[in-house]
């Protein structure tokens, strides 16, 4: 079979293949998933989601069981979206005795109606180096939140949150409105700071919330106390606001869109790889046992019925609760199941082809069993089984997503499955949490359609037989 | 020759049982004979905790002496081969043990009952849900053959290609969300409400707890028997004897439910038992998701507790009941189709 021989059926294929709508949408929709796996990188709004997935530190920032920005458009009362500001104005002062003073200014517009949860500085220093935070207002008042001093600091992330560390002075800040009595009512404690910062001040804003739109501007001042073996660097802010993301969030924080766009080259890689290894072991398996026949079929057709008695689900989950397989295992014991798929159907058609008289003439001509097998029965039947390729791929899936649902799943990845799993365990379905349980599984479902779309579409196409009807 | 096929084709099923038994006896040696240490080892502390008014040395003896014991009982100190043949021989006679923590409803330990009291949950919930599918799937079906290419048959191929990929669990959490937590007209979890109900309110009560499990099977399972329906009936009705009847003046609908569907019966058999199969095979942890106490739900309790005893005796049962349905399939097309059990090759 030559270049020009595949390019020619590649042609045929392609102009009955676009007279199916349904196999258009499918294609469409699988070349859209390559590119979003090709161009994840630039598309994942959390960079680390991939390698950080279980880390509890990188994704802190964040508020738990967050709905997703967007729901904005159907509420009243709009809440702050989580949102991360790197652009600061840095100012250097020299102040006596060679400290430096390095200032950094942040903007935040704020036009939310509801006050973000918090707000939380990260900045990364060297040395020995006093910190203070302060909040300054639309309305002129500037609030000083907090003060720190770090020591012996070699590179590492610096995290101040106003909402613990800005309690007091949030606190001390009502005070100058709120008569003894009303603040009798409060502790210290059961006051959110950011609740009070992003108030009117006025009397009774420890009750009611009112807020204080405008650009507010946290103030982040560090002291270099020995300029040469100190330095700050790399100063963020992250404003956590009620919601977040474009799906939201989940219990531990983690922004679920990330995760769903981590989870769509697992899904991919676990539908090609299972389905592509497992058909063309069974193709191979089909054809060895119809042209050698006899004693070697009998066994082949014995092995192949009792690997189709077996339960795949069941076997599966026993096996990756025992073994705890990671994800290549689980797709290579997917393969022990699926490649029973195809053998009958090819098992059937190899046995016609067997009987053709240029299978006869090769060998009267004294070609070789595998020159046989390899150059006139092989190419023959692969493209028939492209269509069953396709329509094992969403069982494959649906399979891994079943043994992750489970808690079994590889740990070492982020597939929709875990996520799905993780939502069972954070009991969303009783909260009613939809933007953690309805994403993975339409995805799923998703996928699963396009490959029926692409199978359905290449199975007409290919069993010309279907046509008719 | 029925009962010579009936015979062949049981034997075979029980041989091919015994063979996958025995591979997964191989495969999961090495857990099977940690558990069983173990468990000899807890037997041993609490039979030695009885013993009161003895040396430490004479306790030490003891234990090691019923350590010994049990340890030969169970021929933990033979060869490997015989080890595993020894519980192959088990599994097969339905013996797995006694669970490490898993209790049934009335505090039994023995994995059998355990398992036992979970089979018919599960077979009441599956062949009710594969029979409604079965029904909506063949009416549906006739109607697709019907007008090939209308709007009807594309509509309808188009949703089965849609729910091809779909999770079943996963329809059962939305579903749950909705009707249980928004709606708040079916319970959430089990099978029964607690009090029991008594007389025809029992029943009344399984039915209201089945719905949601039943609605998710369904959602998902008839398109795709209405699907392979229409192929089928499609390609009765281009038959020559078909048109023979048409031409006689016989009724559309008796041309259909009487010579088209009793020609179709063979192949609607073999699909109704494997959507059947099928369910078992690749949906029944959704009953976890419902808290339906059968054999997929067991599958989840077996791997949080980590019971290695009633997470063995779970599989070989399912593995069970997967091979009679096959055997039952094979039982029931050679009767519906003579060709087969003369001929002996399909």
């Amino acid at each position: 079979m030559t270049f020009g021989d595949i390019k020619y059926r590649l042609n045929e294929f392609w102009s009955e293949f676009r007279k199916e709508k349904s196999g258009l949408i499918g294609l469409g929709i699988l070349i859209v998933a390559l590119l979003v796996v090709v161009f994840e990188p630039l598309i994942l709004p959390w960079k680390d989601a991939n390698t950080r997935w279980r880390s509890i530190d990188y994704w802190q920032d964040n508020s738990a069981n967050a709905p997703p920005a967007w729901m904005n458009a159907f509420t009243k009362l709009k809440a702050p979206v989580t949102m991360r500001i790197e652009d600061a104005k840095k100012e250097e002062t020299e102040l006596d005795g060679g400290i430096k003073l390095v200032t950094y200014t942040f903007d935040y517009h704020y036009t939310a109606d509801k006050a973000p949860l918090d707000v939380i500085l990260h900045i990364t220093g060297h040395g020995d180096i006093p910190f203070q935070v302060a909040i300054e207002r639309p309305d002129g008042a500037t609030i000083d939140l907090a003060q720190r001093f770090e020591q012996g600091l070699s590179g590492q992330d610096i995290r101040l949150s106003i909402d613990n560390d800005g309690r007091e002075a949030a606190f001390t800040f009502v005070k100058n409105y709120e008569s003894q009595e009303a603040l009798e009512q409060f502790s210290g404690k059961s006051l959110r700071t950011a609740d009070i910062l992003f108030n009117i001040a006025q009397p009774g804003m420890a009750k009611e919330f009112k807020p204080l739109k405008g650009t507010y501007k946290l103030i982040a001042k560090a002291m270099l106390l020995d300029p040469q073996n100190s330095d700050v660097e790399e100063p963020y802010i992250v404003v956590t606001g009620s919601i977040s993301g474009l799906l939201g969030t989940d219990d531990s924080k983690r922004d679920l869109f990330s995760g769903l766009v981590a989870g769509l080259k697992w899904a991919l890689l676990i539908g090609f790889l299972t389905s592509a290894i497992s058909v063309f072991i069974g193709v191979m398996y089909g054809i060895v046992s119809a042209y050698f026949g006899g004693a070697v079929d009998s066994v082949m057709q014995f092995v192949y019925q009792i690997v189709n008695s077996m339960p795949v689900l069941p076997v599966l989950i026993v096996i990756s609760a025992i073994f705890k397989p990671n994800i290549y295992m689980l797709i290579l014991v997917m393969v022990l199941f699926f490649w029973t798929g195809s053998v009958m159907t090819v098992r059937s058609m190899a046995l016609q082809i067997k009987e053709e008289t240029y299978i006869e003439a090769a060998k009267a001509l004294g070609a070789k069993k595998s020159r046989i097998i390899f150059k006139h029965m092989v190419p023959i039947l692969i493209p028939y089984s492209f269509a069953s390729m396709a329509l094992s791929v969403p069982s494959a899936i649906v399979y891994e997503s079943s043994v992750s649902l489970l808690g079994l799943g590889d740990a070492t990845i982020v597939t929709w499955g875990q996520i799905l799993h993780d939502a069972m365990q954070g009991a969303a379905i009783l909260k009613g949490i939809w933007w953690w349980i309805l994403p993975p599984g339409l995805l799923i479902a998703i996928m699963g359609m396009t490959f029926a779309f692409l199978g359905f579409s290449m199975d007409k196409i290919l069993h010309p037989k279907l046509k008719t009807r | 020759m029925y009962k010579w096929f009936v015979l062949k084709r049981v034997l075979k099923g029980i041989f091919t049982y015994i063979i996958i038994i025995f591979i997964m006896s191989v495969l999961f040696n090495t857990v099977n004979e940690q558990t069983m240490r173990a468990s000899i080892e807890d037997q041993v502390r609490a039979e030695s905790m009885r013993l009161k008014n003895m040396q430490p040395s004479a306790i030490q003896r003891y234990q090691q002496q019923r350590r010994d014991e049990l340890v030969h009982l169970y021929r933990l100190d033979r060869p490997l081969l015989e080890r595993i043949l020894f519980r192959t021989w088990n599994t097969i006679t339905f013996s797995f043990g006694k669970s490490t923590i898993i209790k049934s409803s009335r505090g039994d330990r023995d994995v059998i009952i355990i398992i036992g009291e979970a089979i018919p949950r599960s077979l009441i919930l599956f062949t009710l849900a594969a029979a409604i599918e079965i029904a909506v799937g063949i009416i549906l079906g006739l109607k697709k053959a019907q007008k090939p290419g209308g709007t009807l048959d594309r509509t309808t191929s188009l949703v089965t290609m849609i729910v091809y990929g779909m999770p079943t669990f996963w329809l059962a959490m939305i579903l749950i969300m909705f009707f249980v937590y928004q709606l708040k007209i079916f319970p959430s979890a089990g099978m029964h409400s607690v009090p029991l109900p008594q007389g025809i309110m029992y029943l009344v009560d399984l039915l209201w707890h089945m719905t949601l499990p039943l609605l998710t099977l369904l959602l998902i399972g008839f398109w795709g028997v209405s699907f392979v329906v229409r192929n089928i009936v499609l390609s009765i009705l281009q038959e020559d004897y078909i048109m023979a009847a048409r031409a006689r003046g016989i009724p559309e609908k008796r041309v259909l439910f009487g010579h088209t569907l009793r020609t179709a019966a063979p192949p609607l058999i073999t699909i109704s038992v494997l959507s059947l199969l099928a369910s078992i095979s690749g949906a029944i942890i959704f009953e976890g998701i419902f808290s339906w106490p059968g054999l997929g739900n067991l599958y989840w309790i077996a791997v949080q507790q980590n019971d290695i005893p009633v997470l063995m005796g779970d599989l070989a049962v399912t593995v069970g009941l997967y091979q009679m349905g096959l055997i039952m399939l094979d039982l029931t097309y050679g009767f519906m189709d003579p060709r087969i059990k003369v001929g002996g090759k399909a």
